[in-house]
């Protein structure tokens, strides 16, 4: 799980955020500096929602 | 004699968060214990270092606002964070060293509000490890 910047107090907006030692992470988190994001694994998620013709249903 | 004026340029972090512009003043404390390891044969006391005391007070106005003050320390009492400071946005050199406290307790937030004046709170991160870096 990564952290994104979005108080420009810690960097640049929207980059992410790699803390050092000793940083307390969760009292960035409770003031509203930093976010959590959840990045995509390595392997992407199915999308049910795909229409028939988009050609890569298995079915048909 | 060359002597260093700090007027406005002073950069402080606390917990990587930059409240420069809320501080007002900081101290910094180095300081080691004085072990004596005299003995026999000496002619004058000497010393050795013990373990390190160290310690930086920040003074900051007390902003409650989004992103300020309040945000950023809220969550730090009772807690050890890093503190950094040097004396400009410059880069870190030789003449602009970069200071850093790591592993600061922050045991108390005593907040000051006084009729008439600017809300204030002082506060002390005592212990942790005190370096300097010139790069």
């Amino acid at each position: 799980m990564a952290l994104r910047i979005i108080s420009t107090r810690i960097g640049e907006l929207g980059a992410i955020y790699e803390p050092v030692d000793g940083i307390n992470v969760e009292a960035l988190i409770a003031g509203g500096f930093v976010e959590e994001v959840h990045t995509a694994g390595g392997k992407s998620a199915k999308n049910k929602n795909t229409a028939p013709d988009a050609g890569n249903n298995p079915k048909e | 004699m060359a002597t260093s004026t700090y007027l406005s340029n002073p950069v402080i972090t606390i917990n990587a968060v930059d409240l420069s512009d809320q501080c007002t003043s900081a101290t910094i404390s180095q300081a080691f214990d004085q072990l004596e390891n005299t003995a026999f044969g000496d002619t004058a006391r000497k010393y050795t270092a013990g373990l390190q005391t160290n310690s930086i007070t920040v003074e900051l106005y007390w902003s409650t606002a989004s992103s300020e003050t309040y945000a950023s320390l809220k969550s730090l009492v009772g807690t050890s964070t890093n503190i950094t400071i040097k004396g400009s946005s410059a880069a870190t050199s030789a003449t602009n060293p970069l200071g850093t406290l790591t592993g600061g307790f922050l045991a108390e937030l005593p907040v000051a509000y006084t009729l008439g004046e600017l809300a204030t709170v002082s506060v002390t991160f005592n212990g942790g490890t005190w370096a300097w870096s010139e790069s």
